[in-house]
C-alpha cells in the first residue's frame, strides 16, 4: 500500500499561527521517519485572502529536499499561473536538487480566481482549461525527455561537456502552445518527475491513463472506488501501458477520527494502490497527523513492498531508473 | 570619535561553471556544478564566510547558443533553474542576499511577485529580483511562435510588470489593475516580508533599461571595461534618480568584475593564460563572430587579422573600437577572440590581492562604483582565493565588512525598507 499525506499549505485563512518553514520540515521528516511514501503540497493561489502560510509550494519543495532524504516531494502548480517551459524548468530542477525524488501534481480543475490574477478578465472556460492543460502537460513530459540520459560527457580533456547528437528539440506547435525546447536543466535521476494528476473528470479518464504516473481520485464509496479503479486499469491497458505502471490512489479526509479499518477495507478489496490523506488546513494538523495518526498506521504495519530504490519512481514501483 | 568609512558592496555571480567560457575544462573546475546542489550550496557558504552581501543567479528560459556543436563544448546548456536552487540555498545559510533573475517577457507578476515573496520568507527577508526583458530569440522560440517583442514593447511590458509586482509586495489591498499587458485582482495571498519586499536588481544599459532602473531599482549591476565607461554609467544613473524623487543613495550600482588573483602578478598571469589556451578555436570565433555582428568570421585564417568587413547596421560604437584596436595592435582573429572569450564584456583584473584592492578601490572611491559583482573565472578555485586573498585585504583596508551587521539583504546594501 502506498500512502501519502497531502496539505494545502495556504489554506488556513485567519489562522493565528503561521507555520514556519521549520515547523513544515520537522512535520516532513516525521512522515519520512514513518516511511509514508511522499508528501503532497498545493498552495491555492489567487484565492483573494491573506493566507495562514508564507510559502509557495514549489519554492517550499526545494527547501525540504536540502533537509530529507527518502520520502517523495510532490507540489501542485498550476497550468494557468505558468507557462509549460517555466515550469518543466522548476519540477526538473527540483528533481535534481532532490535527487529524483519530485512530482508535480497537475489538477484538470481551475483554481478560483486564478484567471482573474493571470491577465485573463475575461476568464477562460472550463472545456478549454481542459484542453490547454492537456496540451500543458505533454509539453512538460515532452520537454522532461529532452536530454538522453547518457547526454552528459564531461570530458574536459576532449573539449566535449556534452553529446549534441543526445540534445533533441521538442518543436511543439499546438492549439494553445508553440515551444522549441530543449529544457536547459539535465535529464532527471528518476527518468522524469512524478507527474500527479487529480480533478479528474469523466473526459479525462482516458487522458490520465496515457500520461500519468499516479492519479488521485476522491474518497467515495468501496463499490464505487473498486469500479474507478478497474475502470482506470483497463483504460491504461487499452493505452498501450501496463496497468501498473499508473498508482491510483484515493484522497482520505484525515481527521482525528481516521478509520484505519476503512482503508485497510478499501486496500483489501484491491480498489486502489493507496491512499493520500488530506490534512485538514490547520497548523496544529500537522502535528496532530504526525504524533497520533502515523503511529497508529505504523503500528498496524500495513503492507508495503519493500523498495530498494532511492527515487520516488522506485519507492512507487513505477520503474524508470534508480540512478544516484 | 572615528567616522565610519563608507563600505563597499559585494556580490557572488554564480554562473554554470565560472564565468571563463572555458571555466569547466579548468582541470579543478567542478564540472558536475550544472548537476550538483551540495556544490552550490558550498559556494553559497564560502561567500557567507566572506561576508558577502549576495549571491546573484543571471537566467535564460533557454540554450545560450543556437550553434548545438558549440554549445556542447561549453558548460552553459544545462544547470539548475535559479529560484529553486535559491530555495533550496536560503535553508541552508543564514545571512547572505540570495538573487534571482527573472523575465518579465515569459512570467506573469501574481505569479512571480508570489514565488519571490515564498522565497524572502524562506531567507528571512534575503532575497532579490533581477528584472530582465529577454533579448534572446532563443528563449522566445520557448513562448510561443510570435517571436521577440521590439525592444520598446519589451520595456513597456516591464514598466507595468514592476509597477504590479511592488504593488502586490506592498500590501493587503486588493489591486484591481488592468493594465495593457496585465490584470490581477487580488491582493497577493502571502504576508508580507521581513524586509518589506524583496530588492528590486537590474541592469539594462539601454535608455530604456537606465530609465527603468532609475524608478525602480534598488540595486543596478553594470558592465565597464574602464573607469571612465564606469564613472560615466554611475553619474549617468544617479543623476536620473531625482526625477522619480529618489535620492543618489537608494540605488547601489554594482559593476561586474572578473578577478584572477595569485599571491605574486606572475603566478597570476600564469594563471589566466592557462585557461585562455582552453578557449576551443571554434568557440572563441563563435563569440566574437555574434559580438561582433560579422556571421561568417570562420571563413578567415584563425591566425590572420581581422578581414576588412563594410560596416554594419547593427554595429555599435564599441565594437568599431575593438575593430580598429586589433588592426593598430596587429591582433590576429584568435588573440581577438580569446579576449572577448575571456571576459565577456566585464571588467577583468589579473594581479595579487593588493593590486586588486586598489583597483577596487580607486573605482570606488573616484565614485564609479558602490561595490561590485564578482565574477570568478571558474570554481570552486577563483571564489576561494578571492574569498582568502581578496577580501582580508579589502578587510585591513577598511572597505569591507568584518562581520554582517543587519539581517536582511536590505540592511547588507543599507536600502530604505518600502513604504
Amino acid at each position: 500500500m502506498h500512502i501519502a499525506v497531502s496539505f494545502n499549505i495556504a489554506s488556513a485563512a485567519g489562522q493565528a499561527a503561521e507555520p514556519d518553514f521549520s515547523r513544515i520540515a520537522g512535520f516532513v521528516r516525521k512522515a519520512e521517519a514513518a516511511g509514508l511514501d511522499m508528501v503532497v503540497i498545493s498552495d491555492s493561489a489567487a484565492g483573494g485572502q491573506q493566507a495562514s502560510s508564507p510559502f509557495e509550494a514549489t519554492t517550499l519543495l526545494a527547501a525540504l529536499a536540502t533537509v530529507t532524504e527518502r520520502i517523495g516531494l510532490v507540489a501542485g502548480a498550476s497550468t494557468l499561473a505558468h507557462q509549460p517551459y517555466n515550469l518543466a524548468r522548476r519540477f526538473a530542477s527540483l528533481d535534481i536538487i532532490s535527487h529524483g525524488r519530485v512530482g508535480w501534481n497537475a489538477t484538470m480543475v481551475q483554481g478560483p480566481r486564478e484567471a482573474a490574477n493571470f491577465s485573463r478578465p475575461e476568464g477562460i472556460s472550463d472545456d478549454d482549461f481542459r484542453r490547454r492543460a492537456e496540451e500543458f502537460i505533454g509539453i512538460v513530459q515532452g520537454l522532461w525527455k529532452g536530454w538522453d540520459t547518457d547526454a552528459l560527457l564531461f570530458d574536459k580533456v576532449g573539449g566535449r561537456f556534452h553529446d549534441p547528437e543526445k540534445m533533441h528539440l521538442l518543436d511543439h506547435k499546438g492549439e494553445f502552445f508553440s515551444v522549441r525546447g530543449p529544457l536547459n536543466v539535465a535529464r532527471s535521476p528518476q527518468d522524469t518527475p512524478v507527474l500527479v494528476v487529480s480533478g479528474l473528470a469523466e473526459t479525462d479518464l482516458d487522458f490520465a491513463a496515457r500520461m500519468a504516473d499516479v492519479i488521485l481520485i476522491e474518497e467515495q464509496s468501496l463499490e464505487s472506488a473498486k469500479a474507478a479503479y478497474d475502470d482506470l486499469r483497463r483504460r491504461t491497458l487499452a493505452a498501450g501501458r501496463n496497468p501498473d505502471a499508473v498508482k491510483v490512489l484515493i484522497s482520505a479526509a484525515a481527521g482525528p477520527e481516521l478509520a484505519v479499518d476503512r482503508l485497510e477495507a478499501w486496500f483489501g478489496a484491491k480498489g486502489c494502490d493507496g491512499f493520500s490523506m488530506v490534512l485538514p488546513p490547520l497548523p496544529s494538523a500537522l502535528d496532530d497527523f504526525a504524533d497520533r495518526l502515523l503511529p497508529e498506521l505504523h503500528r498496524r504495519g500495513l503492507p508495503r513492498p519493500d523498495y530498494t530504490g532511492t527515487t520516488l519512481r522506485a519507492r512507487l514501483g513505477l520503474g524508470g531508473g534508480n540512478r544516484p | 570619535m572615528t567616522v565610519r568609512k563608507r563600505q563597499m558592496k559585494l556580490g557572488l555571480f554564480l554562473w554554470a561553471t565560472g564565468h571563463h567560457i572555458a571555466a569547466w575544462r579548468h582541470p579543478k573546475a567542478h564540472v558536475t556544478a550544472g548537476i550538483d546542489i551540495d556544490h552550490y550550496i558550498r559556494l553559497a557558504r564560502t561567500a557567507e564566510a566572506a561576508k558577502l552581501d549576495m549571491i546573484f543567479c543571471e537566467d535564460a528560459a533557454g540554450l545560450r547558443e543556437a550553434n548545438v556543436g558549440i554549445a556542447s563544448q561549453t558548460s552553459r546548456s544545462i544547470g539548475f533553474e535559479p529560484i529553486s536552487l535559491l530555495a533550496a540555498i536560503a535553508v541552508q545559510t543564514e545571512r547572505i542576499g540570495l538573487v534571482s533573475t527573472a523575465s518579465t517577457s515569459y512570467n506573469e507578476p501574481y505569479g512571480l511577485a508570489r514565488t519571490f515573496a515564498s522565497l524572502d520568507h524562506l531567507s528571512g527577508g534575503r532575497a532579490g529580483w533581477n528584472l530582465v526583458t529577454s533579448a534572446n530569440h532563443i528563449e522566445a522560440a520557448n513562448f510561443g511562435s510570435t517571436g521577440l517583442r521590439p525592444h520598446a514593447d519589451r520595456y513597456e511590458r516591464a514598466r507595468e510588470f514592476a509597477a504590479v509586482v511592488a504593488g502586490l509586495w506592498r500590501g493587503a489591498e486588493a489591486l484591481n489593475h488592468e493594465g495593457q499587458s496585465f490584470s490581477v485582482k487580488d491582493a497577493l495571498d502571502l504576508p508580507r516580508s521581513q524586509q518589506g519586499a524583496p530588492v528590486m536588481v537590474q541592469a539594462g544599459a539601454s535608455e530604456d533599461g537606465q530609465d527603468l532602473a532609475a524608478r525602480t531599482a534598488d540595486v543596478v549591476f553594470s558592465a565597464a571595461q574602464t573607469f571612465e565607461e564606469a564613472k560615466a554609467l554611475y553619474d549617468g544613473l544617479k543623476g536620473r534618480l531625482a526625477a522619480y524623487g529618489r535620492e543618489p543613495d537608494d540605488v547601489k550600482i554594482m559593476p561586474g568584475v572578473a578577478p584572477v588573483v595569485a599571491e605574486t602578478e606572475a603566478e597570476a598571469r600564469e594563471k589566466y593564460e592557462a585557461l585562455q589556451e582552453l578557449i576551443p578555436d571554434d568557440v572563441g570565433v563563435a563569440l566574437l563572430s555574434s559580438y561582433l555582428s560579422i556571421s561568417d568570421l570562420w571563413r578567415y585564417p584563425i591566425d590572420g587579422p581581422l578581414p576588412e568587413l563594410p560596416p554594419s547596421e547593427g554595429m555599435k560604437s564599441r565594437q568599431a573600437l575593438v575593430i580598429e584596436q586589433s588592426r593598430r595592435d596587429n591582433l590576429s582573429i584568435r588573440d581577438l577572440a580569446r579576449h572577448f572569450a575571456g571576459a565577456r564584456g566585464h571588467w577583468r583584473v589579473v594581479g595579487t590581492p593588493a593590486q586588486i584592492a586598489d583597483e577596487l578601490q580607486a573605482r570606488f572611491e573616484g565614485g564609479a562604483a558602490d561595490g561590485f559583482n564578482v565574477m570568478p573565472s571558474w570554481f570552486p578555485g577563483e571564489l576561494d582565493a578571492f574569498a582568502t586573498l581578496v577580501v582580508p585585504e579589502l578587510q585591513r583596508r577598511g572597505l569591507f565588512r568584518r562581520e554582517y551587521e543587519g539581517r536582511t539583504l536590505r540592511e547588507h546594501l543599507g536600502l530604505k525598507r518600502p513604504v
